[in-house]
């Protein structure tokens, strides 16, 4: 029947435009933010292990800040509002962020003792990248074996465990921003 | 002579909104219950239409009180912004009701 064959071309058209107003997974400047966080994170454990907490306490809080504020931006530039998506990043991120602060006062107290705090960040954070994969947008599942890569790493390696972990994390970022995310 | 629809589709087909059988009009109300707001620009790309077209497309659905219009300044540039209205929500919700029983009608 000729209307419904055109009812049909129209909903095809309307899926594409819908498919087409999909942005990336984040702006770049978020990518390379937590690339730079991350590198700098996980090396200071080989390098200044005594100062790792602070930075964490400071650089995860700050850097959540800050890309909120590059994503509302980015957002804005490339002209889509989304109250929706806005409130999906920043319940999953903070959730993320939360479950990590939560192990502090295992730290504090010794169950979680020198590297089995930053093992265990790096098991959440593998998770928290995959989970966004799964509900977000895709290319963020990528990151994740990258930083599961990085755990196991610092089972294997004696020395430069962290730092290579790290560079492997950033890396994964940077490539995955470089290919999927909007600039 | 070409064949008349029957009662029932005939029924269906009257209930669709005329406004909305544009396939342009309707990706952009779809589009705008998706996001609260989206620029003329961003609508453009993703409707592929001139800036002519989208233009008159979206003054018929801003007359028809289906989207609402906001000019804001980002970097110093006027960008105009639409967001959908309960009006026009209401109007695309029973617009997809309609063609769902005409789909099923189909069937």
């Amino acid at each position: 029947m000729e209307s419904t064959d055109r009812i049909g071309e129209d909903l095809e058209y309307v899926r594409g435009v819908v498919a087409r107003t999909r942005g990336g997974a984040a702006p770049r400047s978020i990518w390379y933010l937590w690339a730079a966080i991350s590198f700098v994170g996980l090396a200071m454990t080989d390098f200044a292990p005594e100062r790792v907490g602070i930075f964490w306490l400071v650089a995860g809080p700050a850097g959540f800040v800050a890309s909120m504020a590059l994503g509302w931006r980015s957002s804005r530039a490339a002209g889509v509002e989304s109250r929706r998506d806005a409130d999906a990043h920043m319940l999953h991120w903070g959730g993320m962020m939360l479950a990590i602060f939560l192990l502090v006062p295992l730290a504090a107290t010794g169950p979680l003792s020198g590297p089995a705090m930053g093992q265990a960040v790096l098991v959440i954070v593998a998770l928290g990248y995959f989970l966004a994969g799964v509900h977000m947008a895709r290319p963020f599942m990528w990151v994740a074996p990258l930083v599961a890569a990085g755990y196991g790493l610092t089972f294997l390696l004696d020395q430069w465990a962290w730092t290579i972990a790290g560079a492997l994390v950033a890396l994964g970022l940077v490539v995955t921003a470089r290919v999927s995310a909007r600039a | 002579m070409p064949e008349e629809p029957d009662a029932g589709i005939q029924e269906r087909l009257d209930a669709l909104d005329r406004l909305l059988e544009h396939r342009v009009r309707l990706a952009i109300c779809v589009l705008l219950t998706r996001y609260d707001r989206l620029s003329f620009s961003r609508l453009k790309d993703a409707t592929g239409e001139t800036d002519g077209s989208l233009g008159a497309h979206m003054k018929r659905l801003e007359d028809a009180g289906y989207v609402r219009v906001t000019k804001r300044f980002i970097n110093r540039k006027p960008v105009t912004w639409y967001a959908l209205t309960a009006a026009g929500r209401a109007a695309l919700a029973g617009h997809l009701a309609a063609l769902e029983s005409l789909i099923d009608e189909a069937r």
